[in-house]
């Protein structure tokens, strides 16, 4: 039997503060102990929700534009020329480094996807995949992009968080009866602890008043829109890939 | 670009922290206008010192840890506390408890009531690690506390946000139903 596992160890896990080898034996007691991850879960979206509640802090009224305004009227004008000497010049540079970030953005997905982010670098530790089809080719990309994503972070020792969001027609996947690759993604979840899969209640309030009944798979969770799920993910810092 | 052309790198990146710092001394006090007098002082204390930084890439830990004594002796200014480790332990904010959440904004404010009434230590050890993912080790520096105690504040933060929080989600749930009784 495992010794119980302290909250200061697992806070430590939570902030990334373990080291690989602990933090990777963590990670496997967690597939077999619901109740641990149980409180992962809620020390996680303790966290996001302080992550979120600051995320916009409120500006102070008229703090800032007064100083600006006086002190630094003159010197603006002075430093116009400038800027629009070292604009020029500095274009060069700038073309070379904006290449560079674009394709550092496009690194945790495969070719072919674009990554969006709010932060300046793409995080490869959080990502959100958006299906919104049921065609089956990307209901397979979808499923071929997020295990490919886990087993890399796996390969790295990184504990990596994923997130496959549906609405549209996409919503077909997490379908009890309907998704053609229900074993599939059983297998997955059971493989992957940190992989989540969430399904739009508007677009299951849709098809349920056109007549269908919508059941979805056990591991699937709903969210109230797909959209707003998505802006939250954003606003956390996740990337966003839409597939 | 240009500033940096005029002022040197450290000036740069010294003003691109400004959000990140707004972000925590907002966090920490919960006023607008006093985060962004914290902030000014700040990055004016860090510009007089900027001989004292020995590593650029801890430029951001340095900062918060310049902010941090600015934002105690307003403490130490504002009320006659001697022993500033007394009220770290015990200040709580004068705001509202959290109430119901049920929307967005409504969870933002509620959180953000629940944070403000942590103790002052264990809401900058929160706020540190939660909001700008330092290390332990790097607030343990910044603070000028011990590792143990960063580990012992954010555990307890944690604990009584989650109980805050759950007792105001409590509120929330046992609304409708009052509702429906009539």
């Amino acid at each position: 039997m495992n010794p119980a596992i302290s909250d200061e160890t697992l806070h430590a896990f939570v902030d990334g503060q373990l080291d690989v080898a602990d933090s990777e034996a963590l990670t496997a007691r967690l597939r077999g102990d619901p109740t641990l991850a149980q409180r992962v879960c809620t020390l996680r979206s303790l966290q996001s929700m302080v992550r979120l509640a600051y995320a916009e802090p409120p500006v102070a009224v008229g703090a800032q534009p007064q100083r600006l305004q006086r002190r630094h009227l003159m010197q603006r004008c002075a430093f116009g020329c400038l800027v629009l000497f070292a604009g020029l010049s500095g274009g060069w540079a700038l073309r070379s480094m904006e290449m560079q970030t674009a394709s550092a953005l496009q690194a945790p997905a495969a070719s072919g996807y674009q990554a969006v982010s709010l932060t300046r670098e793409a995080d490869p530790n959080r990502v959100l995949l958006h299906l919104d089809s049921a065609a089956p080719g990307r209901m397979q990309a979808a499923l071929d992009q997020a295990e490919r994503l886990l087993d890399e972070a796996e390969r790295e020792g990184r504990a990596m968080q994923l997130e496959i969001v549906a609405n549209s027609h996409g919503i077909n996947l997490m379908r009890a009866g309907v998704s053609p690759h229900a074993a599939r993604m059983a297998r997955m979840t059971e493989r992957h602890a940190n992989l989540q899969w969430v399904a739009c209640n508007q677009t299951i309030a849709r098809f349920t008043s056109e007549g269908q009944k919508v059941e979805l798979l056990p591991a699937a969770r709903v969210a109230p829109t797909a959209i707003g799920e998505i802006v939250t993910r954003l606003q956390q810092g996740w990337t966003y890939v839409r597939v | 670009m240009i500033s940096k052309f005029l002022f040197g790198p450290v000036r740069t990146g010294m003003e691109a922290h400004r959000p990140v710092l707004y972000r925590i001394a907002y966090a920490w006090c919960h006023d607008a206008t006093l985060a962004d007098d914290l902030v000014q002082e700040a990055l004016a204390k860090a510009w007089a010192r900027r001989a004292q930084l020995r590593d650029e890439a801890a430029l951001k830990a340095w900062m918060v840890s310049i902010m941090n004594h600015c934002w105690l002796d307003h403490l130490r200014g504002r009320r006659e506390f001697d022993d500033v480790d007394v009220l770290q332990d015990e200040l709580e904010s004068a705001m509202e408890s959290p109430e119901a959440c049920c929307n967005r904004e409504q969870v933002i404010a509620c959180v953000r009531a629940a944070v403000a009434r942590l103790p002052l230590g264990q809401r900058q050890v929160l706020t540190l690690v939660d909001l700008e993912e330092f290390g332990y080790a790097e607030v343990a520096e910044i603070l000028n506390i011990p590792v143990g105690t960063v580990m012992s504040r954010l555990s307890r933060a944690r604990a009584s946000l989650k109980s805050m929080l759950d007792i105001a989600a409590k509120q929330h749930a046992a609304q409708p139903a009052l509702r429906r009784v009539k």
